[in-house]
């Protein structure tokens, strides 16, 4: 077929692909929801949930986690487009791992010695690193499924943002429900589920991003 | 022409435009053979053809990412290099396979039409027949959407319809015939 002719099919379709920028939102937030909800029925929220927020050190849970969300959304767009891989910048993403260490440090500091292993330990460490992940899967999928439709070229970054964005999210809808109120405890273990969830994003992304 | 005009030009197509389309599509079709044939030097003037015809399928199906107002020139070329290294990485692959598979069809070669291209229009062949046809009487022959879907017994917009699902039809083929 020759090139003109191809030129002319195309220019035929006029059909156009919906913008990342206008379905992620929707689904992202439809997929945040449905895993409140589901927290909500199967886990319950903690009994003192409107007194928690009257205490820094545990809205610095929802400030952290909601923080790497909503950066790596907006990194998520930029690397939808083919072009954004050059024009992504990961330091503001870096920024809160950064607070969240300086936060432990603190923490750490301000524990006194005989409760620092029972802080970082807590009571429910194996109830965080299995819920985070499982309450990741839908936003962490929502972002990778609308990614399909832009055009990254860096198919494994994006994958690695799209779970940060996942993790952090779902991190953040586990905090309605997890009473454990440290920095030593929930930067470590939320921070380890995260981790885990952008692990395997990566991997997906890098497959499934390709186009 | 500026690369602001590009900007206007798909802009307009992105709006529906066709002729815009039409016109963004020849003005930047010599620019990228130019791109391929700079870094597929030594794959041969039909096989470049045919990564440029894959590179046109990629700036088809991918153009709602380009956001009104940025540079048309980087958005474009990030799609020619990442389709072009993918091009390029499956030939290589595919030129390490005994010659004697290809000996026959390398001694039928009679040196095609520089901007002739086989790859597209054999996986046009591995559509289903109407798809194929649409294709084929839009691209080859001129024909419109209207004329085609009054030979072929459909309304303009099942045509259309048609005509956009081989577009992704043909991009995830090409994805399974390459791998």
């Amino acid at each position: 077929m020759k090139t003109d002719a191809w030129i002319r099919a195309l220019a035929a379709d006029t059909h156009i692909d919906r913008r990342v920028g206008d379905l992620l939102p929707v689904r992202l937030a439809a997929a945040i929801a449905i895993g409140v909800v589901a927290l909500g029925l199967i886990h319950g929220y903690r009994d003192d949930l409107l007194l928690s927020l009257g205490r820094p050190l545990s809205v610095m849970r929802f400030a952290l986690t909601a923080a790497l969300g909503l950066i790596g959304v907006r990194l998520v767009l930029l690397l939808a487009r083919p072009e954004g891989r050059g024009l992504a910048r990961l330091g503001p993403l870096a920024a809160v791992p950064t607070v969240a260490l300086g936060l432990v440090i603190w923490a750490y500091l301000e524990t006194p010695e005989e409760g620092r292993q029972m802080a970082l330990v807590g009571k429910t460490m194996v109830n965080c690193l299995v819920t985070i992940p499982l309450l990741s899967i839908l936003p962490v999928l929502a972002v990778l499924l609308t990614l399909r439709g832009g055009a990254t070229t860096n198919p494994a970054l994006a994958g690695f943002v799209s779970g940060a964005v996942g993790g952090g999210f779902g991190a953040m809808v586990y905090a309605l429900h997890c009473t454990e109120d440290s920095p030593l405890f929930y930067v470590t273990w939320y921070g380890l589920a995260i981790l885990g969830v952008a692990m395997v994003s990566t991997l997906v992304g890098a497959r499934l991003l390709r186009w | 022409m500026t690369t602001d005009d590009w900007g206007h030009l798909l802009a307009a197509a992105n709006s529906g435009d066709g002729q815009a389309y039409a016109h963004f599509l020849r003005t930047v079709a010599p620019v990228l053979r130019g791109v391929v044939r700079t870094k597929g030097a030594g794959l041969g003037e039909a096989s470049c053809e045919d990564v440029l015809q894959e590179v046109l399928l990629a700036v088809h199906l991918k153009r709602h990412t380009w956001q009104v107002g940025a540079p048309v020139r980087p958005w474009l070329y990030a799609i020619a290099r990442y389709k072009v290294v993918d091009a390029f990485r499956v030939r290589g692959r595919a030129l390490s396979l005994p010659i004697e598979d290809f000996a026959d069809d390398l001694a039928a070669d009679t040196g095609p039409d520089p901007t002739e291209a086989a790859d597209m229009a054999k996986m046009i062949g591995m559509l289903d027949g109407r798809s194929a046809k649409i294709v084929q009487m839009i691209g080859m022959e001129g024909a419109s959407a209207l004329e085609t879907g009054q030979a072929l017994q459909m309304t303009e917009g099942a045509v259309r319809v048609a005509l956009h699902r081989a577009f992704k039809t043909l991009a995830v083929l090409r994805e399974r015939h390459v791998r």
